[in-house]
Order: C-alpha cells, then sequence, then structure tokens
C-alpha cells in the first residue's frame, strides 16, 4: 500500500490565534520500507501520525492530502477513517499503555480487534493474540496477567502486537523506544526490521537518532512543522546537510559519538499563526514562532523566510527574504538557501617545502562550516604547516585554497584585512602570542586596530568587554588593565581565544591551543570552545596531538603521516576503528602501549609510505609507491593494505 | 613584566646614585642663569683672584669668573656628549631595524660598513680632523656618531631578528597588520632598553670624548669646555688656587662620566642581564 501525503498543514485554533503543526508537509510511505520522522518536541511529528490516522482533535483544521492507494483520506467521515484504521493502518501511540484497560487481561485486549473487525470467534481470537506474542518474543503466559502486572517494556511490546494483530500494510509507530532499556530497544529494532521485510510500510516517528540510523531507510527532520531535511539514515550523524540536521545530530547523546554534546542555540516552541487587522480593513496573516527568548509579544517574525534562521548559525540576510522550498542537494532534499551545510574551507593538493623539507605533499581537505575538525599525527608529521596554510599565514608552494569559496589567492593579495577578519588563530603557547607589554585590553583590540574597523574608543571598549564575556572572562576595569605576566595561563589563553573571536571570525584555526594547559583547565577551554561554536556557528580546525581531545571535540579527524594526510572521516569512527595501521599504532601509543616496530627499522621511505618502516603490514609495494587517497563513505584512507 | 623593572629600577642603588647626579646637573644647567650673573668671557676682573662671595670659585688667569666658565663648559660638555649619542643612536637604531627588516642586500651593505667602522679608532680620526680643518663642535659630534653607530646597530639587528620570529608579531601579522603598525606597537617598544643602554654608552664615551679633545686644545680656544679648563688650570696648579680652579672641572667630569655610566650600568643590569656581553 501506497500512502502519498501531499502539502499537508493541520492548524490548531487557539482563542485569538491558530497554531500551526504542520506547514505543506509532502511525504511518501512505500511498502518494504521504514521512514523515520525526526524533530524537537513540538515539531509537529505525532500530528502527522494522528492525521493520517484521522484521529486529530476536532478544533484541528486539515489542509492537503492523504491519499492512500490514491484514495483521499482528508475531508472523510468517520466511517471512511474506519475501514482504514487498524485493519489497513495501525499506530502505535506514545505513552499507549494508558490506553490498556487495566481490567482486561492482555490476551482479551488482543483479541478484541479480531472478534470485531475479523469476526472470528473468541477462542479462535486469542489463540492467534498469543501467537501474535510469541512473535514478540513474549511469553504467552503473559497475556493472562493484566495491564499493570507487567513491566514497561513488555506493555510496549504488547502495544506493539496489538498494532500489528489485523496484519495492516502501514504501521505508525509513535516514540516506541521512548522508556524502554536497551535491550527492549534492540529488540523494537528487529521487530521493526521484521516487519519491513514483510512488505510493511513503517513510519517511525522519534526523537531518537540512533534508532532512526540504525533502523530507517529515509528520515524527515521536522522543525515547527515543515520538512527540513530528507536523507537516507546512513548520513543521518555523518553527513546531514541541513544545519538543523547537523545540530540534531550534536545534541543527541549515541553510543557512537565521543565528542561532547553539543546543542541548539535560542530556542523554539511553536509557530501561531495571527491575522492582523490592518489599517485599511485587510486581513494579513502573519505567523510567529513562540519561544523562551523570541516571544510572543515582543518576536515578530515577519511571516516569510526560513523558520531556522534564527538559530541558524549560517543564516544570511537572504534567509529572511523568502521562503525556501526543498531542494535537491545529492540524494538529500533540503530547505535551506544556501543548499545546505555551506563549505567553508577548500584546499586542493597544497604542499610545501621547507628548504629540502616537504613538510606538506599534495593534500585536500575541505571543511564544512560549523564542523570541528581535528588534525591528529606525530610530530612533525605536517598538521602545523597544513593549519597554517588553511588560515592564510603561510602561501602553499603549490595547490588552490578557496575560503567561502573564494579564491584565496587574490584574495589575500588585494584585501588581506577582510580575510584575515574571517579567520581567527589561537596559537599553542598563549605566552608567547601576545606582547607582554600590551594590557588585556589592548590585548583582546589588537586585530580590531589592525583591521580599522571600530572608530570610537568605546565602541572598541564594548567589544573587547563582549569578547570576554563569551570566554567566560571577567569584564571588570582592573582586569582589563591586567598585564599577561598577572594572569595564569589558562585565563591567557582564553585572552587570545577572546582575541582571535573578537572580529567575529567563521573560521577557528587552534594550533595545539590547550597542549600548555593542565588538564582542569584545558577541560573549561574546550567546553568553552565548544559552545562558542554552538553560539556562533564558528568553523573549527584543531591542530592537536592529544587523541583523547580529538575524540572529545571533534566531528572529523584527519590523521598527518610525514606530510600526507592518510586518513580522514568521522572522529568517533578514525579514532574508533582505525582503517590505517598508523592510526592504529597512533591510537595504541596514546594508550601506552609500544608502538609497533617489529623490524626495528630507522630511516626514511623515499617514494612509498612513510610509515611502511614501522608497519607490521607492509609488503614490498608499500615502499614503493604511496596510494592515492580511497574514498569510501565518509571515509578516505591512504593505504595499500588497509584494516 | 616591563612594569616591575620600574620598581626595581627605583630600588637600585646604582640607579638612584645616577639619577641624583642628573638631576644635580640639569639644576646646576637649568639655573645658570639665577646662580651667577657673569658672562663667562668677560675678562675685566682682578686675575687670580681667590673665591669671594662675589666670584664663588675665584678669578681666572684672564680675569674671567671661574664659576661661570665651569657651567658655561659643563653645558657645552653635555650638550656635545648629548648630542652625539643621540645622533649615533639614531643612526644605530635606523640601520639596525632596517637591516633586520628587509635582510637581503642592505643587511649585507650595511653590515659590512658597520664591521669597517668599527675596526676603526674614533679618537684617532676626530684628533687628526680636529687638528688639521678645526670643525665646528657640531661636526665634531656629528662625526663621532656617524663612527660609533655601528655597535648599536649590531644590537638592534639582532634583537629584531630575534623578536620577528616571535609568536607574537606573527600573530599581529596573521591578523593583517601593517609592518608600520608591528614597527610601532612591537617592535620599537620591545627595543627601548637596547636604546637606554646603547645612548648612555655612546653619551658617557662622547663626554670623555670631547674632554679630551679640548684638554689637548683641539677645539676653538674661546668655546668653553671642562677639558680646555683643566688643560688651563693644570699651568697654574702651583698657586693655591687650584682647589677652587683645577679641582671643580675635574668634579664637574668625573660626576658626569659617573652619572651616566651608573645610570647605564643600572640599566643592563635591570633591562637584561644577557645583554652586558652584547654592549
Amino acid at each position: 500500500m501506497n500512502c502519498v501525503i501531499q502539502e499537508l498543514s493541520v492548524l490548531y485554533s487557539a482563542e485569538e490565534h491558530q497554531l500551526l503543526a504542520l506547514d505543506k508537509v509532502c511525504l511518501e510511505l512505500a511498502p518494504g520500507r521504514i521512514t523515520a520522522l525526526v524533530g524537537e518536541s513540538g515539531s509537529g511529528k505525532t500530528t502527522l501520525g494522528k492525521a493520517v490516522m484521522g484521529l486529530l482533535p476536532e478544533d484541528a483544521r486539515v489542509q492537503g492530502s492523504i491519499e492512500l492507494d490514491q484514495r483521499e483520506l482528508v475531508g472523510q467521515p468517520e466511517s471512511v477513517f474506519n475501514t482504514v484504521r487498524w485493519s489497513r493502518v495501525a499506530m502505535l501511540f506514545q505513552n499507549g499503555a494508558e490506553n490498556l484497560n487495566p481490567v482486561h487481561r492482555i490476551v482479551d485486549q488482543l483479541a478484541e480487534p479480531l472478534i470485531h473487525k475479523q469476526g472470528l470467534a473468541k477462542a479462535e481470537a486469542r489463540r492467534q493474540a498469543e501467537q501474535a506474542l510469541q512473535g514478540l518474543e513474549l511469553d504467552p503466559a503473559l497475556g493472562r496477567r493484566f495491564p499493570h502486572e507487567l513491566s514497561g517494556g513488555e506493555l510496549q511490546r504488547c502495544l506493539l502486537a496489538m498494532a500489528f494483530i489485523l496484519d495492516p500494510e502501514m504501521v505508525i509507530l509513535d516514540e516506541p523506544t521512548a522508556a524502554l532499556d536497551a535491550m527492549s530497544k534492540g529488540l523494537m529494532g528487529r521487530i521493526m526490521c521484521r516487519a519491513r521485510e514483510r512488505g510493511k510500510a513503517l513510519l517511525l516517528i522519534t526523537h531518537d537518532l540512533d534508532l532512526a540510523a540504525r533502523v530507517a531507510d529515509n528520515v524527515l527532520i521536522l522543525y515547527l512543522g515543515q520538512v527540513m531535511e530528507i536523507l537516507p539514515a546512513r548520513d543521518l550523524f555523518p553527513a546531514p546537510d541541513h544545519p538543523y540536521t547537523l545540530a540534531l545530530g550534536r545534541s543527541y547523546p549515541g553510543l557512537d559519538t565521543h565528542r561532547e554534546l553539543g546543542g541548539i542555540r535560542g530556542d523554539a516552541f511553536y509557530r501561531v499563526l495571527h491575522r492582523h487587522r490592518e489599517h485599511n480593513g485587510g486581513v494579513r496573516p502573519h505567523s510567529h514562532i513562540v519561544g523562551r527568548e523570541a516571544g510572543h509579544e515582543d518576536g515578530h517574525v515577519p511571516p516569510s523566510g526560513c523558520l531556522f534562521r534564527e538559530r541558524c548559525t549560517q543564516a544570511v540576510a537572504e534567509c529572511a527574504g523568502q521562503d525556501v522550498p526543498l531542494l535537491r542537494v545529492g540524494d538529500h532534499q533540503v530547505r535551506c538557501l544556501r543548499e545546505g551545510i555551506v563549505t567553508a574551507l577548500v584546499l586542493e593538493q597544497v604542499a610545501k617545502q621547507y628548504g629540502g623539507v616537504r613538510a606538506l605533499q599534495g593534500t585536500d581537505l575541505s571543511l564544512k562550516a560549523g564542523e570541528t575538525f581535528c588534525l591528529v599525527g606525530e610530530s612533525g608529521s605536517g598538521k602545523s604547516t597544513l593549519a597554517m596554510i588553511a588560515a592564510g599565514i603561510l602561501p602553499p608552494d603549490q595547490g588552490r585554497r578557496f575560503f567561502e569559496g573564494r579564491d584565496m589567492e587574490p584574495w589575500i593579495r588585494t584585501d588581506y584585512r577582510s580575510l584575515a577578519q574571517k579567520i581567527g588563530v589561537v596559537h599553542q603557547d598563549p605566552a608567547q602570542a601576545v606582547s607582554h607589554r600590551f594590557s588585556v585590553l589592548e590585548m583582546v583590540a589588537e586585530p580590531l586596530r589592525i583591521q580599522k574597523q571600530v572608530q570610537s574608543k568605546e565602541d572598541l571598549k564594548a567589544l573587547v568587554r563582549e569578547a570576554l564575556k563569551d570566554v567566560h572572562l571577567s569584564t571588570e576595569p582592573g582586569f582589563l588593565k591586567r598585564y599577561p605576566h598577572e594572569l595564569n595561563m589558562g585565563a591567557l589563553q582564553r585572552v587570545c581565544i577572546a582575541r582571535a573571536l573578537v572580529t567575529n571570525p567563521s573560521l577557528l584555526v587552534a594550533d595545539e591551543p590547550t597542549s600548555s594547559l593542565d588538564p582542569s583547565v584545558q577541560a573549561k577551554v574546550l567546553k568553552m570552545m565548544l559552545d562558542l561554536q554552538i553560539e556562533k556557528g564558528l568553523t573549527m580546525l584543531f591542530v592537536t596531538h592529544d587523541l583523547g581531545v580529538a575524540r572529545k571535540i571533534g566531528d572529523r579527524s584527519g590523521v598527518m603521516l610525514a606530510g600526507h594526510l592518510v586518513e580522514t572521516g568521522p572522529a568517533a569512527q578514525v579514532l574508533e576503528r582505525p582503517a590505517h595501521p598508523y592510526t592504529q599504532s597512533l591510537l595504541e601509543g596514546a594508550g601506552g602501549k609500544m608502538a609497533l616496530n617489529p623490524a626495528g627499522e630507522a630511516g626514511r621511505v623515499e617514494q612509498g609510505c612513510s610509515f611502511a618502516l614501522r608497519c607490521s603490514r607492509a609488503q614490498p609495494v608499500c615502499r614503493q609507491a604511496f596510494t592515492k587517497p580511497v574514498q569510501s563513505a565518509q571515509r578516505r584512507v591512504a593505504c595499500h593494505h588497509p584494516l | 613584566m616591563h612594569r616591575e623593572l620600574g620598581r626595581r629600577l627605583i630600588r637600585d642603588p646604582w640607579f638612584l646614585t645616577g639619577a641624583v647626579l642628573m638631576f644635580l646637573f640639569a639644576f646646576l644647567l637649568a639655573a645658570r642663569p639665577w646662580l651667577t650673573a657673569f658672562d663667562p668671557h668677560d675678562m675685566r676682573f682682578q686675575p687670580l683672584s681667590p673665591p669671594s662671595a662675589e666670584h664663588w670659585l675665584g678669578v681666572n688667569d684672564g680675569g674671567m669668573d671661574i664659576f661661570a666658565e665651569l657651567l658655561k663648559g659643563l653645558g657645552n660638555t653635555l650638550a656635545f656628549g648629548l648630542l652625539a649619542a643621540g645622533v649615533s643612536l639614531l643612526f644605530g637604531v635606523g640601520a639596525g631595524l632596517a637591516c633586520a627588516w628587509f635582510r637581503g642586500l642592505l643587511d649585507v651593505l650595511l653590515m659590512r660598513i658597520a664591521e669597517v667602522l668599527m675596526a676603526i679608532p674614533a679618537v684617532m680620526i676626530l684628533i687628526l680632523m680636529a687638528a688639521f680643518f678645526r670643525p665646528s663642535p657640531l661636526f665634531l659630534a656629528l662625526v663621532l656618531a656617524a663612527l660609533t653607530w655601528p655597535s648599536i646597530a649590531k644590537v638592534i639587528r639582532a634583537q629584531t631578528l630575534v623578536l620577528k620570529g616571535r609568536l607574537h608579531i606573527g600573530a599581529a601579522r596573521q591578523m593583517g597588520a601593517s609592518s608600520l603598525y608591528i614597527l610601532r606597537r612591537h617592535l620599537l617598544p620591545e627595543l627601548f632598553p637596547l636604546y637606554c643602554i646603547g645612548f648612555a654608552s655612546k653619551a658617557r664615551m662622547a663626554i670623555f670624548m670631547e674632554a679630551s679633545l679640548s684638554f689637548l686644545g683641539l677645539f676653538d680656544p674661546g668655546r668653553k669646555s671642562l677639558g680646555m679648563m683643566i688643560s688651563q688650570a693644570l699651568e697654574y696648579y702651583y698657586l693655591d688656587i687650584w682647589w677652587s680652579w683645577l679641582l671643580p672641572p675635574i668634579l664637574c667630569l668625573s660626576l658626569l662620566i659617573m652619572c651616566v655610566t651608573f645610570l647605564a650600568v643600572s640599566l643592563e643590569k635591570v633591562f637584561d642581564p644577557r645583554l652586558k656581553e652584547a654592549l
């Protein structure tokens, strides 16, 4: 059975305004596919499910169409829905255990639809009900109990059995795993996959991104009633295209993610539609987003434009101007004027030599806006060189650099300051990175003074104070007058970060920014940097030799070996299941194990892989030629014999 | 760090002594019109008269008031020293910065010239020039400056090269700073101790040089100078007026050189112990 939902809008009436729960949602549910519907609470997920079931409350106004096998459901009387409900489309409700009748045994409640809808005899219905329980790995004896005698997980499975009891062609599952333990959750996933194999169309409504990514085929990201992105489930964590999807993924404590949890700046609860009476007597529809910050009274958001723009870190002025349709980007569909997350920085085959030493050899790197890319590798592997080339400080000998889509070479030649304004750099040693003759105020104000952005002294001070506040430092006049030697390393590094951020850059290049700090200060500084990233949408290129740090803060990681980027990919994958033997031995070294060096050979490999002498998997070919990186899914590995 | 330096300077006895002497000399020179009413070139007094209420240090063989002569000579000597040191510092800093900043051919050329100049003894040149051309003291001061800038230039160049590689200057460059900005905000303040030390050592040398040349009578005899006074007074050392005539210029000269030396030593000590070897 095919279910096609077209331009579905749902409005709930309240006293003087209407609540816009769904805004022109289009969706197709095909047999044998699991579609996940994901979004924050209040995004209209459940409303969509209920709309398909015809279970919306009286005051809801439904527009658009829901077609079930070319049969229109919207606007149909209850009798039509009755022929569809349960037998063709079933729904597992959120907190559904409350819907069970406490005075009837489970098996009786399961048999009820069989008796009433299919007209089976009582005994036969009971037998089938017990079979259904067995199918969900439940003891049939449980069926003779009352609902309050079962655990939450067992109840949820009983409800699932109930949803499937009439063998419907489509099942809507509303938060099936919300209150479940890990074992039941795993079982729930298996049941869903089995249903898919039987050709059911499943709509999985969940805020459990992990489940959606593992089980579903397609994921729909819903935000304030609008579909923001439709993407294949495998791309949900590693390669989202919409900034909202990325932020959601970062907020989710998945088992694979080691990164600190992020969040989404600001908040939004629901959308209301007003009908304002204009002076000329006309009526103008007018929509608001109600949140804590953009309150109902003061936050008048114009009716057009992207709904997410206030919380989006890559929003530009045009985002407010027009409604954005779903755009097709690759195999994703994205509702974003900028065609999804923009690419902040692209390095193409950049190389650098110091004297005769090849510090960096033809390396490609591309950073998406708002992501943290960690460069790891042994010292002398070219991490800093690559970072400095990315920051525009060091000119590469060959290769091209693009920042925000603009070629950096002419940009540096003609108007370097406007580029420098967009790139902040944090150095390893804060004590060296500032002149000891500068006070805190002068240190932070330095980029503003150099770039001559601010004219009046008051504005300058205000900007400095704001930057200091961002990094959780005092803005007292006494503190502004302090000198570097009067500050501890942590505070000084924060001053340096404030200095890097005072011009409001979009890229932050940090070269070992926390290696001179002790662990507790490092923790504070790293957390603060991640918070700033959420607020400002910074793209971060983070050079570190500390794999723990890379795992904790990185979205993606790149591993450098003798001027080559030998492995790149999502941080969790690269540092959890390395594909390059070098990465593995880095991890082993970090874990205190002895690095692999079976032959005990030393020396340089001129042509082939620089790790060949230390690699246990090395073959003669490794010393003869270096392989080009091979791309698979989100990862790139340059190795003849990957793990 | 540079704020602590100020506090350490004030506590340093060398600096305090030097500073007290400096204020004393500055007071003597500034208060000259009130301290003495006589023109040092006025020859109408009784020659070789001993000190009196009118003539505090007596009158010399030419009938001139010795105190007025002393103050005038002090002023001339000091002016010569400061001028020579100032110009030398200017040349030295300019050349040193230019060499370190631009490197290349300019660096090679200027540093080779500096090495040649450092090999020439300045006293010889000055004596020869003063003896043959009878130039003005101003010109001689400039010649002295032209001969002594290399040592300052060398130190400034070396320190600038060190500073150029510092991270905070690299950071300023990354922010898009112009060379002028880096020079003004980062390099020049950072080099401050070197100016102080260079200036003090050059001033000390120039003062001594002026006194020596005038002692040898190589300056215009009409020009008052401490060295000339000493050489004149020496001719009458057998008279009992030597203590009021010979002693004051010798004391003045010694104290002046002491003052500058003390200041230089204490600045060296305080700013950077490692720089002692460099200068």
